[in-house]
């Protein structure tokens, strides 16, 4: 996968939207309140257990940052079936935490009922965090046997890239720092940041000439009919039939739409 | 909780952890009646005390248990991870895990 695609749009994956916007250090700002319970992040289970919340109707979140739903993969402990659930101890090495499915009542088939998840095996998780009998546990939505064991060793990859990316924002192929390395960016800066950073993470993998048409639209006034391709032309520079070329691929790859005719260009954000 | 926690080692770091729980992956190298040797990440080689009745199968495996010296587990549990694993890959995820950036989350 290649990182453009893998965070580009990054609405559903990481959690808050735009890692810029979460990871900035504005910890309370809630301005985006929901979208992380939209969100599936990877974690591990000493980060579940360190999960904090303000009270018992708020979002999770983990060192400051919203959580919705969450990915573990982890060592199966313990089975325990009961009538309307199955219940079950996991451990990933950093520490251990209680799983529970809510499963058909009427479901008098054992093996159905636990998914035929076995102990000793790896297994993922996804679910929500939870507080029953005042103990944390993972509100499980589903439990997959883990087939081939690289994917255990990939989540733990992938839980410390997203805590990172979530944290200090996400490194830019060509560029020295990531916009948000200082966190306490003053309003200029911030302001700055969330327009060319924002729009850097999304297009930041485009060719060269790709990019600056792309920057180009996006810095000139927002009007229903979007840009005239000679303004781009004399932006941008460059033979036309480049430019001509350039737009085509953007077009074929969904970053940018014409609108009133096929010499008025808008970028799909 | 620290008593629930399971570091992911290879053998150079077992040494740490004497008298803990550890998780070393590896690949099987010999099996005698109750103890076999196991490759770590690392290449080095630990010696693995067995639980009774431990059906262990497939070459590549992770053992769960508590480090007796720097090169002797007994073992608790272990899963069976089949037959291709990339060691380098477990040995990079052990150093990760060691790594005291990322010590929010795994140590």
């Amino acid at each position: 996968m290649n990182d453009g695609t893998f965070y580009g749009g990054g609405g559903g994956f990481l959690a808050g939207g735009s890692p810029f916007g979460s990871g900035s250090g504005s910890p309370g700002g809630g301005q985006r309140r929901g979208a992380a319970a939209q969100s599936l992040r990877p974690t591990t289970i000493k980060q579940l257990l360190n999960a904090t919340q303000m009270h018992s109707e708020a979002d999770w979140t983990i060192n400051d940052i919203e959580v919705g739903q969450v990915s573990v993969v982890a060592q199966v402990i313990s089975v325990q079936v009961q009538t309307t659930n199955c219940q079950y101890v996991l451990d990933d090495g950093t520490g251990q935490l209680q799983a529970r499915k809510w499963v058909e009542a009427d479901n008098e088939n054992e093996e159905e009922k636990t998914g035929g998840i076995i102990e000793n095996t790896y297994v993922r998780v996804l679910g929500n965090l939870k507080f029953f009998n005042n103990r944390k546990q993972i509100n499980a939505t589903h439990i997959l046997p883990v087939k081939d064991p690289h994917e255990a060793q990939f989540h733990i990859l992938e839980a410390a890239t997203v805590t990172i990316a979530l944290e200090k924002g996400l490194p830019r192929p060509g560029e020295q720092k990531p916009a948000v390395a200082n966190g306490h960016a003053n309003s200029s800066a911030y302001t700055a940041q969330s327009h060319t950073g924002a729009m850097n993470s999304q297009f930041a993998h485009l060719p060269e000439l790709q990019r600056r048409i792309v920057e180009f639209i996006m810095s000139q006034p927002a009007k229903e009919e979007g840009v005239h391709v000679g303004a781009i032309a004399r932006a941008v520079g460059g033979q036309a039939h480049a430019i001509s070329e350039a737009l085509d691929r953007l077009m074929d790859e969904g970053h940018v739409f014409t609108t009133i005719d096929d010499s008025h260009f808008k970028v799909s954000i | 909780m620290s008593e629930l926690v399971s570091p992911r080692v290879n053998a150079a770091r077992i040494g740490d952890y004497i008298g803990r729980t550890v998780r070393l992956t590896g690949k099987i190298v010999k099996t005698e009646h109750d103890t076999l040797i196991l490759q770590a990440s690392d290449g080095g080689e630990v010696q693995v005390r067995l639980l009774r009745d431990a059906d262990v199968g497939s070459p590549y495996i992770e053992v769960i248990g508590s480090v007796l010296d720097a090169s002797t587990l007994k073992m608790q549990a272990f899963i069976n991870l089949g037959e291709n694993l990339d060691m380098k890959l477990v040995n990079d995820v052990v150093e990760l895990w060691h790594d005291p950036r990322f010590s929010k989350m795994f140590l």
